[in-house]
């Protein structure tokens, strides 16, 4: 009896030691993103993740709506069957704007290394900072982005072309600098009987392909989208300035293969890597492909740049184009949010981004600024130097409506159903009464100049500053 | 075939009741909720991402809303283009199909099966699969038309081009659900009748459209009913193909409906939508079934 | 026959023929154009004019399976689970959408009672609604009876989408089965029940087997609830694979990969119930061979 005793009494307290040690047992961190070789990095590198009971599970999603719609649904039914995800960064103001992104200011002040500082501030300010300028931070960057121009330079140094060119142009030939001298070596190129084509850029319904795009012709001309302080839309996004930054960017069409005014970026990229383009506007993510002899039959001749800006009607040279990307949202319904910031505290090292940054790109300052992280590729270096230059959509929850207008009028004016000044304004109509239906109050000043950049963080300057040449 | 319908005795009884509870509760298990939500937001302005905008009463407000934008009459009637190009033209080509294979030939089961095909493909790869074969530039589609003399055309990037284009691929992915019931059904019509009719000297196109199409005529009926129901659904197809370009020009009422329910969240306003929808596809469908049940009284 | 009058029925013929060869090209062309291009390399992919000798690249069917150069891709991981999730998922839901649709159609053909035309419309309406428009309602329901991301969920969807389709369908093919066959036998003091198991099923065979072809088909390919509802535990094959965009753009020789082999296990299943598919209805006791 008392040995029965003693045998379940010591059965007992090692059932509750083992308790309490698998009470220490597996977590689990599932992430959403779409499938690719970025998330493949990421699985790759927590595989080392020194906490063992800690795994990180990704659950993939494709790439299109169905991303966007699987974060979204799970935070409507404010549900943690992800514990954090991956964005476009656009679509940060959309989720934290509805309180389901967790708060990344208060995992700053309570780790010791996690701190707002470790990330480049601009970066951090376009992948998390919502509502802009407040400081508040629901991202981080995990996957910088930038519009960049992608060219065949064999062209480019070829004699013949170039006394051919100085011949017809009067001036040298030079890797574009603003949009118009871009559009003159697109029309220098544009051979269709040999199969060549000056210029490639996406013109796609879909998501976010033709504004990205024609944004940054909009930018550059010195028009703007909308204006922050009073919301108005009208007189910026239909202002004299953006009319003609779209108009240029339509024009550039007639310089493209035959029904390229629907391209998304893979038909860009099959493009030129068939030898069809002399220069595409092409996301930097890309160019680790593009780069590749085994992808692109030119990679050889091909050499990454920064886009061009253009001379407004102010005569000021301003040089903008879209940012893209992707940053890590926090899902603030998941209930391990403890092992995540212990996770998060290892994973945002440098040893780990430097790793990472041999595949996609890292927002970490310290592997930014250094100097093996320049050398790395063929086009790192110009990708910090394109950091200077970036903008982005409207940082509002009402972002998927916005886009969605704007994407279906650029679309129009590029098949010609309307003209770019009849589309611009009615994109900007329809996207007042979208503001308005939201809550948001327009001020109506009415006083937008023509050039609306100079009213709205102007980035004009005097003198083209060249950087590609 | 007059018959009389047999009258429910107690077994009878018992067999209905046994017989159908099983699928009347599992069906209204899984649509009471959805279908209840679905109406009830649809009176009100609701996000269920930005549920911190609150919720409130709408009334018709959405109804009106949506029934007085032009740009979505011009989706119904986009809609209505799409679906009786394809629900007409793969009955056409499915019940020819099917009258081609009811009498057994060599190697007619292994066409039958191979026809099969398009139909189990995957949706989501059909559209990318079309999408890369109608490019203007490499598809191989306008390479074909360029060797027989042709232009090419860009399928995908006109909006009149994009609905024939639409209707292609739906044509191929579903014809052959019309071949499998049409083929069914006409084999189920017995030799008897066709020696008969050989015998009065009756002509090919005679046993066809006086025989054949009448005795089958209910299973094809069914067929077009709900190729018709499915056809409205279709939106993938055209996510994969246009994005619904260019502008607006091939986005069905399904894909607004997706687009107002998913990127835009206005959940309020996409139930509205879906409702709207929901008694279109319903009162054509009654119309069709009604038609259907006096078919089968003639009989 | 006389002679013009054979003629013209040959010509017909020719003519019929014809029209089927060029359905039977337009219908397996791309089928066959997927298979080669799942061997392409993106290079091979875009070439003009497109190329039909080349040499085969098997990178596509890798990054499917996760295995040679796509060993350590993430997006690979647990394929072989999302495989047996969809077989399992697909026969069972099929199964019990066939068996609940053949009773329904059943009484729906051979009695008439009051709300009938009611139960077979709403039967119907099931299958009207777009799954865009309520799946963030399916989400909700789902996860608070824990049904998200479990196989019982997903056999729940497939046996919802289906059970409409094949109760009309059943109905239809059992409106072709003559009602003497069960009078006849329960004159001959045979039960009802036990007519329609061992005269009348056997009868249908043709429909019963059209009804699983289809209803294996949509559970197989079912996206749109799929991708939402599950998020790690119960993927389902199409989900898993169709994974598209990579860093090279969009990669079609994965998608036209995962399009061949998501194919095959449906092949396989219309293979198994061929036999039956072909044997259509019986419109009179002496049917068709």
């Amino acid at each position: 009896m008392k040995y029965r005793s003693t045998l379940l009494a010591s059965a007992a307290v090692g059932g509750i030691l083992c308790g309490a040690v698998t009470a220490n047992a597996e977590t689990t961190l599932t992430f959403v993103w779409h499938a690719g070789t970025c998330a493949d990095a990421i699985v790759e590198i927590a595989r080392d993740y020194p906490d063992k009971t800690v795994t990180i599970v990704p659950a993939l999603v494709p790439y299109g709506p169905e991303w966007h719609n699987k974060i979204a649904s799970e935070f409507a039914i404010q549900g943690d069957a992800f514990d954090f995800a991956m964005w476009d960064s656009q679509s940060t103001a959309e989720f934290a704007g509805g309180g389901h992104a967790v708060k990344i200011n208060d995992i700053f002040d309570n780790s010791s290394y996690l701190k707002a500082d470790i990330f480049p501030a601009s970066s951090l300010s376009q992948y998390g900072e919502y509502p802009d300028g407040s400081g508040e931070f629901y991202g981080l960057p995990v996957n910088q982005d930038a519009y960049g121009l992608m060219y065949r330079k064999d062209l480019f140094e070829n004699p013949d072309e170039q006394a051919a060119f100085k011949a017809k142009y009067g001036r040298d030939l030079r890797v574009p600098e603003t949009y118009q001298e871009a559009r003159e070596v697109a029309e220098f190129f544009t051979r269709p009987d040999q199969g060549l084509y000056g210029w490639g850029q996406m013109g796609g319904r879909d998501y976010d392909f033709a504004t990205t795009a024609s944004n940054s012709f909009l930018w550059s001309f010195g028009g703007e989208l909308y204006n922050p302080e009073t919301m108005e839309v009208l007189g910026y996004l239909n202002s004299p300035a953006s009319i003609a930054g779209v108009q240029a960017y339509v024009d550039m069409f007639q310089f493209g293969p035959p029904g390229s005014g629907n391209w998304g970026y893979d038909e860009v990229n099959a493009s030129f890597q068939q030898g069809q383009l002399a220069m595409a506007m092409q996301w930097f993510y890309f160019n680790g492909s593009n780069a590749d002899p085994a992808v692109n039959k030119f990679a050889e001749s091909t050499k990454f740049g920064i886009l061009p800006g253009a001379i407004g009607s102010d005569g000021k040279f301003r040089r903008q184009f879209s940012v893209g990307g992707q940053g890590m949202g926090i899902n603030k319904y998941s209930k391990k949010l403890p092992e995540l910031v212990k996770f998060m505290e290892w994973y945002f090292q440098p040893e780990q981004q430097k790793r990472y940054a041999a595949i996609c790109q890292t927002g970490l300052k310290a592997v930014l600024e250094s100097p093996d992280w320049q050398d790395l590729n063929s086009y790192n270096a110009q990708f910090s130097e394109a950091l200077a230059y970036l903008n982005d959509y409207w940082h509002l929850p009402e972002y998927p409506v916005l886009l969605d207008i704007l994407q279906e009028e650029v679309s129009n004016a590029i098949a010609g159903s309307k003209t770019v000044e009849a589309a611009l304004t009615d994109a900007a109509t329809r996207q007042e009464r979208t503001l308005e239906r939201a809550g948001h109050k327009i001020d109506r000043k009415g006083n937008a100049p023509e050039v609306p950049d100079t009213m709205i963080s102007p980035v004009g300057v005097d003198a083209v500053v060249p950087v590609n040449n | 075939m007059m018959e009389k319908a047999l009258q429910p005795r107690s077994t009878g009884r018992l067999m209905i009741l046994g017989f159908l509870s099983p699928t009347l509760i599992l069906l209204l298990f899984m649509v009471a909720y959805p279908i209840f939500a679905l109406v009830y937001f649809s009176f009100h302005n609701f996000s269920a991402l930005r549920p911190g905008e609150g919720m409130t009463w709408a009334g018709l407000s959405n109804y009106t809303y949506l029934l007085s934008d032009t740009a979505l009459w011009d989706r119904f009637v986009f809609t209505g283009k799409f679906v009786f190009l394809c629900v007409s033209t793969q009955m056409i080509v499915g019940i020819f199909v099917g009258y081609q294979l009811q009498k057994a030939f060599r190697g007619r089961d292994v066409l039958f099966t191979a026809l099969m095909l398009p139909m189990m493909l995957s949706p989501v790869v059909a559209g990318f699969l079309w999408r890369y074969m109608l490019n203007s530039e490499w598809g191989v589609v306008n390479y074909i038309l360029t060797v027989f003399g042709g232009e090419k055309v860009d399928w995908l990037g006109r909006a009149d081009a994009a609905l024939w284009a639409a209707a292609l691929v739906d044509t191929w992915m579903w014809t052959p659900f019309i071949i499998l019931l049409a083929t069914a059904a006409f084999r189920g019509i017995p030799d008897t009748i066709y020696e008969a009719a050989e015998v009065d000297g009756a002509s090919p196109a005679y046993v066809f459209f006086r025989l054949t199409l009448p005795m089958s005529a209910p299973v094809l009926f069914i067929a077009l009913i709900l190729r018709l129901i499915d056809s409205f659904k279709q939106y993938d197809l055209f996510v994969a193909l246009t994005g619904g370009g260019p502008g607006s020009a091939t986005e069905t009422v399904s894909f607004a409906v997706a687009k107002t329910a998913f990127r835009f969240f206005y959940t309020g306003e996409a139930s509205a939508l879906a409702v709207i929808l929901l008694c279109i596809i319903m009162g054509l469908a009654m119309i069709l079934v009604r038609h259907l049940s006096t078919m089968g009284d003639r009989n | 026959m006389s002679a013009p009058r054979a003629k013209k029925a040959a010509l017909t013929r020719w003519v019929m023929f014809g029209l089927l060869v060029v359905y039977t090209i337009y219908n397996l062309g791309p089928i066959l154009w997927l298979m080669i291009s799942s061997l392409k390399s993106r290079a091979d992919l875009f070439a003009m004019p497109p190329t039909l000798v080349f040499t085969p690249n098997f990178s596509g069917y890798q990054s499917v399976f996760g295995v040679g150069a796509a060993r350590d891709s993430a997006s690979s991981i647990g394929v072989f689970d999302s495989l047996v999730t969809s077989v399992f998922v697909s026969t069972i839901g099929t199964a019990v959408a066939v068996g609940l649709g053949t009773l329904a159609g059943y009484v729906c053909s051979r009695f008439e009672f009051r709300g009938k035309g009611d139960f077979m419309f709403f039967v119907l309406s099931t299958r009207m609604l777009p799954p865009v428009a309520v799946l963030v309602f399916y989400h909700l329901m789902f996860a608070k009876l824990g049904l998200a991301d479990t196989r019982l969920g997903l056999i729940l969807i497939a046996v919802f989408i289906n059970v409409g389709l094949a109760t009309w369908i059943m109905k239809g093919f059992f409106d072709g089965v003559p009602k003497e066959v069960e009078q006849i036998a329960m004159i001959n003091g045979y039960s009802r029940l036990y007519a329609f198991r061992r005269l009348v099923l056997p009868m249908v065979r043709g429909g019963i087997a059209a009804t699983a072809g289809f209803c294996f088909i949509f559970s197989w390919n079912e996206f749109a609830f799929a991708s939402i509802l599950t998020t790690t535990e119960a993927k389902t094959l199409p989900v898993k694979i169709t994974s598209a965009a990579g860093a090279t753009g969009i990669e079609w020789t994965q998608i036209c990969a995962a399009g061949v082999v998501l194919i095959v296990p449906v092949l396989v299943f219309f293979y198994l119930i061929r036999k039956h598919l072909l044997m259509g209805m019986t419109f009179g006791v002496l049917g068709r061979s």
